[in-house]
């Protein structure tokens, strides 16, 4: 694997007070946003599909060495907590979700929602004119044609939710057993 | 999974050719297994070296020569399947193919049948013909070509109209009118004969008694 370049982090990073929860709604509401971008990006960066907060925590991610700062668990849960709701809830327009089993540590981070990446591999069969073939899910994942592409190295289970977004659609079709799925575009 | 009426788009090919793919994907992974493990197995021979241990160093080198062979025929095997899975594709396509020309050549038959054979288009071209000729007849007519004869005929019907329209008192000097005659009129004698006649049929017209 490449090593990927340093992530470039936005100037709130190094600004102190973005690591300590305000108190006024409107500030928090705004400390909240920021930090839900970051993650984002963070995870775009770096290919990420879940984000394990125990990890996180660790990572330059939330902890900045160079101010000394960080956000610790809680603070961190309360954030993805938080962009796990919607907007009408005053969430963050569910751009994570955490991973059912277990306590909340693991979430999927949506930088792309299964939706969007529905689209995105719509786009690519039809570019490719791969409608109507039958292309399986290793393949699309790992495969050389898709090589270029942004779902390339995708984990498998976003893979799979994404599909079934498109199957839903009545765009495609997933067949075969378990570990060996393959996928018809329509 | 499990809606039957989408499932249904899926053939016995679609899976067959999954079959194809999915022992490639594996053929992938294994090679991909391999590759790491030759790289393991050089660094273990350079470990191995480095502490001058010259048997186990030759024994990860053969290691990884077997598993570079084996690298070599699973990708003869690899291409083997691509070629297959390729060919599969390409009859899938050649079948779609020849569908759309026999879908082609039964209409195209049809359109022929509903247009009546060869004969009926030769009939329908004739009468297309005649009625073309007929047509070329009367617009020829209507457009006044007449002939001399018409021409005499009509000269002569204006004439008469004129003639008609002016009276006697235009009529031409030269022309001779016939007049009353004025010799006697000649004695019949032979009376006799033609009363007897009429009295043979006066008795002829006697009623009959009714019945």
């Amino acid at each position: 694997m490449t090593t990927t370049p340093p992530f470039p982090f936005p100037p709130t990073y190094n600004f102190p007070p973005f690591f300590t929860p305000q108190p006024n709604t409107t500030t928090r509401h705004a400390q909240l946003e920021k930090w839900s971008s970051l993650i984002q990006s963070w995870c775009r960066h770096h290919r990420q599909y879940r984000l394990s907060l125990i990890d996180a925590v660790e990572s330059p991610l939330f902890h900045n060495t160079a101010l000394r700062k960080r956000l610790d668990l809680r603070e961190a849960r309360a954030v993805v907590d938080w962009m796990t709701k919607s907007e009408e809830e005053g969430g963050g327009g569910r751009r994570a979700e955490w991973i059912p089993d277990g306590p909340k540590t693991v979430a999927w981070i949506w930088w792309r929602r299964p939706e969007e990446w529905a689209d995105v591999l719509v786009d690519w069969v039809e570019g490719t004119g791969q409608k109507g073939s039958v292309l399986t899910v290793y393949e699309l994942i790992h495969g050389e044609g898709a090589m270029s592409q942004e779902f390339h190295g995708m984990d498998t289970d976003v893979m799979l939710r994404s599909l079934n977004v498109l199957v839903k659609r009545g765009r495609a079709q997933i067949f075969g057993g378990e570990g060996q799925e393959g996928v018809k575009f329509f | 999974m499990g809606n039957s009426s989408s499932s249904q788009k899926i053939s016995a090919q679609d899976r067959a050719i999954l079959d194809l793919k999915n022992q490639r994907d594996k053929l992938h992974q294994y090679q991909r297994r391999i590759t790491v493990l030759t790289d393991r197995e050089t660094e273990i021979a350079k470990e191995c070296l480095a502490r001058d241990d010259r048997r186990r160093a030759l024994l990860a080198l053969r290691r990884k020569k077997y598993q570079e062979s084996l690298l070599a025929k699973t990708d003869g095997q690899l291409a083997q399947l691509e070629q297959l899975t390729g060919q599969v594709e390409f009859a899938l396509v050649q079948k779609d193919v020849l569908f759309g020309l026999q879908q082609g050549t039964k209409v195209l038959q049809t359109i022929n049948k509903e247009m009546g054979g060869i004969e009926g288009v030769e009939r329908l071209m004739g009468e297309t013909e005649d009625a073309r000729a007929y047509q070329e007849e009367v617009s020829q007519m209507l457009a006044g070509h007449l002939t001399n004869q018409d021409e005499d005929e009509v000269e002569d019907e204006l004439e008469a109209l004129q003639r008609e329209l002016a009276g006697p008192e235009i009529l031409p000097d030269d022309v001779v009118l016939p007049s009353p005659p004025t010799a006697d009129l000649p004695v019949e004698e032979p009376v006799l004969e033609s009363s007897k006649r009429t009295k043979a049929k006066a008795e002829t017209r006697t009623a009959l008694p009714a019945t």
